[in-house]
């Protein structure tokens, strides 16, 4: 039979390895430190850094170097965190338009590329950059990598702990698909953790406080109860019967 | 002498100049002042703190609004400036106190913003 998709940041569930390793690529854009790229460890086609996949990634820094090449621009963009590193721009060679024009030297700016490495040496393949035009830009990228990469290793953390009787069938042992997504409702891993369990309720008056915290282990009923204040406020859920038991508003 | 810009230089506020003494580090800053021999000038961060920035060779052009100073803070707890960069605020002006902000949180989670 089939299976739906486990919203919260869960992969769909795979079965053989080769099958997860094609579907593990991630889908995300990660904000990054050079330092951070530098540190991720290469498994055949994956960077990980510290376990969490990377592919797309983006940079702010400034250009300390700027060579041209017939065929592309090698930057080297330095962000304080380690030395410069390499960034390589193509060049499309028939169009003589802004693809060309290389941007100088002391200029700060925002890459966005793929992460290389070759002969152990890590570069970026750069499919935009960008001068900043404002600097509090800057200051948001910052706060974005720490963000980012503080979810993406809770979401990793959390789905590890799930309880195996809401996964769906064909998860398997601690089969996790790797392809972990920035939850876009704003929500932390305690409330995902939460709002899954309550979207996966067959029960029609819903799920009760108790069998939460029956089912999360790992969380006292005081974060539980917190947890399913703010659902309820931001209309994830509503209660049903009575005050301890709640249903998604989600159709799923 | 190793080039600065190739190793790992934390980004820091007046506050934290005691605890690199001897290291390369990046400050942001205002101007406040220039002494007039140009070999020196002070920076307020977002605490409004001041830091002193000491240069090898005079300024040969005005400085003014934020700067972004890499260096290596000296015993006095001043930074040996070896570059600086303006930032441009023509289009928006810099919110220096936003980014002392987040500079507490990446000092609070070095593990999510590694330097080196």
């Amino acid at each position: 039979g089939g299976y739906t998709q486990s919203p919260g940041g869960f992969g769909s569930p795979t079965g053989t390895q080769a099958e997860k390793k094609q579907r593990a690529r991630s889908q995300n854009i990660v904000p990054c430190t050079v330092s951070q790229l530098l540190a991720a460890e290469q498994v055949d086609e994956t960077f990980r850094i510290r376990d969490v996949e990377i592919s797309q990634v983006t940079i702010m820094g400034i250009i300390r170097h700027a060579e041209k090449a017939p065929t592309n621009i090698l930057y080297k963009v330095d962000d304080m965190t380690a030395a410069p590193m390499d960034v390589r721009q193509w060049v499309d060679t028939d169009e003589a338009g802004s693809e060309n024009v290389v941007v100088p030297p002391g200029t700060y700016v925002k890459v966005a590329g793929h992460l290389r490495s070759f002969q152990n040496k890590k570069s970026l393949v750069a499919f935009k950059i960008m001068p900043l035009e404002n600097m509090n830009e800057f200051t948001t990228h910052i706060l974005e990598i720490v963000n980012a990469h503080m979810i993406l290793r809770r979401n990793l953390m959390s789905a590890s702990r799930v309880p195996q009787s809401f996964s769906s069938a064909g998860m398997g042992d601690g089969g996790y698909g790797g392809g972990s997504s920035l939850p876009v409702n704003g929500l932390t891993a305690h409330q995902s953790q939460v709002l899954n369990l309550i979207k996966n309720c067959p029960v029609p008056e819903g799920m009760s406080l108790q069998e939460l915290k029956l089912q999360l282990h790992n969380m006292s009923m005081s974060t539980i109860k917190q947890a399913v204040e703010f659902l309820s406020s931001e209309g994830h859920i509503y209660s049903t019967v009575d005050d301890d038991h709640y249903k998604s508003t989600d159709a799923d | 002498m190793v080039d600065v810009h190739e190793v790992p230089r934390p980004r820091i506020a007046t506050g934290h100049l005691a605890q690199h003494i001897g290291k390369p580090v990046c400050f942001v800053g205002r101007v406040e002042k220039i002494h007039p021999t140009g070999k020196l000038f002070v920076l307020s961060d977002g605490e409004g703190k001041h830091t002193t920035v000491e240069l090898s060779e005079p300024l040969d052009e005005e400085i003014s609004g934020v700067l972004e100073v890499v260096g290596r803070v000296t015993n006095q707890a001043t930074i040996m400036c070896m570059s600086y960069v303006q930032f441009r605020e023509d289009k928006s002006p810099f919110d220096l106190e936003l980014y002392n902000e987040a500079l507490k949180i990446i000092h609070e989670f070095p593990d999510y913003f590694p330097f080196g």
